[in-house]
């Protein structure tokens, strides 16, 4: 069950990615981010695991029931209305990093490429373990996937977020002493659970944990996700 | 019994289950730290421990997986607590039924490249647990769980700089019998014997039904006894648990003492049932005497390269008589070896060999940078090329692999310096045919020589596979008898000594016209006399097309299969592009890479002054696609294909240059670097590649850089500018602490920033110059501050 098929990643998200409007891309650029694309897909070696925590609310964030507090209120107001919680994390793998490393030494523009389809692939994967995890819990609703980084919640999380999941051993997912997830197309998200309607607000800019300092907003676009 | 007694014989020997599952059915709860179980329920722990010796473990584990400083700084116990407690715990249990070894699992932190932990410091770590283990008394060391080969060398380095006790490695697989990180356990299994393991094999990952093709893969390029450690199946779909019963387990794993198995056990999911049926099953078996020989190869972590056919090794890594590669190195410029390498496995080398020594710089400390990157981007083995026996030391010390050490020669001194660094880090060997008194004349003096550089290496413990014979080419012009003596050589080398052959080939026309004819016969002519390892520039197509023709003729290329796919499109290949027909301001804006070499030839051969080109159609060119970009006209994308452009026309013109045009230290210099913690780098180096294009000299720190290196580039090159970028909040506080450095260290240096977190306001808060909010304006800035 745990193994997901990648497709192509997203281009006009890629180029977004890549400072390029979609519309302003030429034919040359699109065949060269597709062809990156391309390339990426078959280096790319998707890994994911996750575990479902009951959850409780506390003054200064949101405990999961191993013990660990995630802190902040950001995340707590966001689970507000779930009671538990998928903690999941997922990786291209290493390949990709040496990938795109490789092509820093060639083509700087086919590593931005490949850079911008790689972050465009791990939020697809993201998406389909999404897919996979709801029907797990049938008649339940889910807000937007949250990860450490977003508000107030502090990526020094990731890393007994990682080991409350095992990931170094079953994906080969670690963090670094800076708390950065390596391989670096790697994501660490938590998925609220909740047993009744929630407003699920849509991802927006103004509500985005990151728009302070957002380099889309800084140029006047947006990322695309929506 | 000691391990070593242990191992001799037909009988499997038999070692332990699971210990983290045993634990959580005892009551461990989860987020409770598992190493901590000898402190804080050491009944638990005991009770494990003996229902593994009852079952009939011979060798049982200590519960000390996760005992490393780094894991357990997140409790408040120390290294020494943790391992001294639970070495106890087992010796009581094992009650002198069976040996203690100390488990070593993973540090929990990725090494470089794909991580951040550098090797030394991994090395220093393991040394930690592995001498508190040594010190509560065990009896041998078992590094398990790796799935990084430069992980299970530096502890097993730490091990062997540690103590003189048995040391066991397994490391973990996928079911395409590759690690996560794509290591093979070929690879695995000619590093580790090499540097000296008693044993190898696999645990965890898989299943016992999964582990044939990976013992296969084990037992073919490894002589030493083979561990397999599986677990209880593969993990159950309709999730919890395992797919196979412990009878099946038990069946399937014991079956293996008929390819050659020898050491035996279970991993996650298995109990001391599945142990306790294991020993029934290998109480029935004898361990098969299969005959195990390795033959010659080296590798990356990824690839294995046998010495079965001619083997190509790319000679460009190496200063000699390169004026680029040179001032690279001067510059510290770590990338322009990474093309080079890029460009000769695409023509078609399987090994590079790497010689960074040039009399003006730190040749150990370039080494090892230049290794660690060569690592990062290519799979290819390397020689590691150099006379300082330091330099090639820290080399052999961070090469992930087994590597060629080129050279040693029959100078016993020099013997006596190389051999036992080859030997330590289970390298291959280059032997030159020559001594204090020179190059012998005769090929008979040669094989001489060649048996005695063997003699040596035996001596050492080197195995006679690891051994390659250079017997040296001479110029042909200035001495036309020593081709034929050179050829004569190599065929007694292989036929007398039955050793591998390596041959630097190029030097033979040396003064001769019509050199690549030449270079070209005389390595045919070789190969025929058995040379198995050329050094040559594969980039020079006639030398390639030797090689593929020799193996097409010599039926090792089946179905002439790579002939063909070497040549059939050849035609179009040799077709020249058309050149000159455009401007070269108009294919710097348009980005076309590829045109922009032959347009700057073409100017420079009209007689036109590299610096006018620079000044009067690069800069201006480049300035053009700027302001689009500025204007969003242009994206980003173009911006770098211009760049690239640019780049291209520029080392045209940078070999064309005297030396003072083209090598201004100093006053243009730029310092960058992602700042500590921080691996993001991709933006600060499309920076690097703008600055370049508009002529400054760039000095790339790469990621992770702490303050102190920062400012200690800065100061030594006297740099105008330093540029720090950091995409992550979390890393500011190492850029602020950078910046603050270079200011409590009164560098008169302008600092600027960038990153997808900083914004102006923040730039100036933590004490910047300039804050660059794209790499276009990264180059305003430098034009602003920095003189060209």
């Amino acid at each position: 069950m745990n193994h997901i098929t990648l497709t192509p990643p997203d281009i006009d998200e890629a180029l977004r990615y890549m400072g390029t409007p979609p519309e302003a891309a030429d034919n040359s650029l699109r065949a060269l981010v597709e062809d990156c694309a391309q390339h990426l897909l078959v280096t790319a070696q998707p890994r994911w695991t996750y575990r479902v925590f009951d959850l409780s609310f506390e003054g200064d964030g949101v405990r999961l029931d191993s013990g660990l507090l995630l802190p902040g209120h950001a995340l707590r107001d966001h689970l507000s209305d779930c009671t538990q919680a998928c903690v999941l994390c997922a990786t291209l793998g290493a390949q990709v990093d040496t990938l795109i490393r490789r092509s820093e030494c060639i083509d700087m523009t086919r590593a931005l490429a490949i850079d911008c389809c790689a972050s465009a692939l791990a939020e697809q994967l993201c998406d389909k373990i999404e897919h996979r995890l709801q029907p797990l819990f049938p008649g339940c609703h889910f807000p937007y996937r949250f990860s450490p980084g977003y508000g107030d919640l502090p990526l020094e999380v990731n890393t007994p977020l990682l080991a409350l999941l095992d990931a170094p051993r079953t994906i080969g997912l670690c963090a670094t002493a800076s708390h950065l997830l390596t391989p670096r197309k790697s994501v660490t998200a938590i998925l609220g659970v909740a047993d009744h309607p929630i407003d699920t607000h849509k991802r927006s800019c103004m509500g985005c944990p990151a728009h302070h300092g957002c380099q889309y907003r800084k140029s006047g676009g947006h990322c695309g996700i929506s | 019994m000691e391990f070593r007694e242990l191992l001799r014989g037909d009988r499997p020997v038999l070692l332990d289950g699971g210990m983290g599952t045993m634990l959580q059915n005892r009551g461990l709860k989860p987020g409770e730290h598992p190493e901590l179980a000898a402190l804080a329920h050491p009944d638990w722990l005991f009770d494990i421990h003996r229902a593994y010796v009852d079952a009939g473990a011979q060798i049982i584990s200590t519960n000390t997986f996760g005992a490393n400083r780094e894991k357990l700084a997140r409790t408040d116990k120390t290294v020494y607590e943790v391992v001294s407690a639970s070495v106890a715990v087992a010796r009581k249990a094992a009650g002198g039924r069976a040996l203690v070894a100390l488990d070593v699992g993973p540090i929990g932190q990725l090494l470089e490249p794909t991580g951040t932990l550098a090797f030394e410091q991994a090395v220093d770590i393991f040394k930690e647990t592995i001498a508190a283990g040594v010190k509560a008394g065990v009896d041998l060391i078992f590094i398990e769980t790796i799935t990084d080969l430069q992980e299970a060398r530096a502890a097993l380095l730490a091990a062997k700089e540690t103590c003189d006790l048995p040391v066991m490695v397994t490391m973990t697989y996928e079911a395409r019998c590759r690690t996560f990180l794509g290591h093979s356990p070929a690879a695995a299994a000619l590093t580790l014997e090499g540097m000296g393991a008693d044993a190898i094999g696999v645990n965890c990952s898989l299943g016992p039904r999964e582990m044939p093709p990976l013992a296969e893969e084990l037992l073919k390029w490894s002589t030493l006894p083979i561990i397999l450690k599986p677990n209880a199946g593969l993990p159950d779909p309709a999730g919890g648990g395992y797919d196979i019963t412990p009878a099946e387990f038990a069946q399937s794993l014991a079956a293996l003492a008929d390819m050659g198995i020898k050491l035996f056990g279970g991993c996650c999911g298995t109990t001391p049932e599945y142990i306790s049926l294991l020993k029934q099953e290998l109480d029935k078996c004898r361990v098969a005497n299969v005959h195990r020989s390795v033959p010659a190869a080296i590798c990356s972590p990824t690839t294995v390269v046998p010495i079965d056919r001619v083997r190509v090794i790319g000679e460009r890594i190496n200063p000699t008589g390169k004026k680029l590669m040179k001032e690279a190195l001067r510059r510290g410029d770590v990338d322009f070896m990474l093309g080079q390498a890029l460009a000769q496995t695409q023509a078609g080398a399987d090994i590079l060999d790497v010689n960074v020594g040039l009399p003006d710089i730190d040749e150990q400390a370039m080494m090892v940078r230049t290794v660690k990157a060569l690592q990062g981007i290519t799979d290819a083995p390397l020689q590691l090329d150099s006379t300082a026996p330091s330099v090639l030391e820290q080399a052999l010390r961070i090469y992930c692999g087994k590597a060629i050490v080129n050279s040693v020669n029959g100078e016993q001194a020099v013997l006596d310096r190389i051999l036992p660094l080859v030997k330590k880090y289970g390298a291959a060997v280059v032997g030159l045919t020559l001594d204090e008194k020179g190059i012998p004349k005769s090929a008979e003096e040669r094989l001489a020589i060649a048996r005695r550089i063997l003699d040596a290496a035996l001596a050492h413990g080197i195995r006679k596979e690891d051994v390659y014979i250079d017997c040296l080419t001479l110029t042909a012009s200035a001495e036309q008898e020593g081709a034929q003596q050179t050829v004569s050589a190599l065929r007694m080398v292989k036929e007398q000594l039955g050793l591998k052959t390596v041959l630097g080939v190029s030097n033979i026309s040396f003064g001769l016209p019509a050199r690549p004819v030449v270079n070209q016969n005389f390595l045919t002519m070789a190969m025929v006399y058995g040379l198995d390892l050329p050094i040559i520039n594969p980039n020079v197509d006639s030398m390639m097309a030797a090689v593929r023709s020799y193996h097409l003729l010599m039926n090792v290329d089946t179905d002439a299969r790579e002939f063909i796919a070497a040549y059939a499109d050849a035609p179009a290949a040799v077709s020249t592009p058309a050149t000159g027909t455009r401007a070269l301001d108009e294919i710097v804006r348009a980005g076309l890479k590829g045109e922009a070499p032959a347009a700057t030839r073409v100017l420079l051969e009209n007689g036109t002054d590299p610096m006018e080109i620079i000044n009067t159609i690069l800069v201006p060119a480049l300035d053009a696609v700027g302001a689009d970009f500025e204007a969003g006209r242009s994206f980003l994308p173009q911006l770098i294909q211009s760049a690239g452009a640019a780049q291209s026309s520029f080392e045209v013109l940078r070999a064309h240059m005297s030396n003072d045009k083209s090598n201004r230290s100093g006053q243009n210099t730029i310092v960058l670097a992602t700042v500590k913690g921080d691996i993001h780098d991709i933006g600060k180096n499309i920076v690097k590649v703008l600055l370049e294009n508009y002529g400054y000299t760039v000095i790339d720190l790469g990621k992770d850089v702490a303050p102190e290196t920062v400012v200690q580039a800065a100061k030594e090159q006297r740099a105008a500018l330093v540029g720090l970028s950091a995409l992550m909040t979390t890393t500011l506080k190492a850029m602020e602490d950078t910046i603050s450095l270079l200011r409590k260290e009164r560098l008169s240096c302008k600092v600027m920033v960038g990153g997808a977190v900083l914004t102006e306001d923040y730039a100036k808060q933590i004490g910047a110059d300039f804050y660059a909010r794209d790499a276009k304006q990264g180059v305003d800035i430098a034009r602003q501050v920095v003189l060209l």
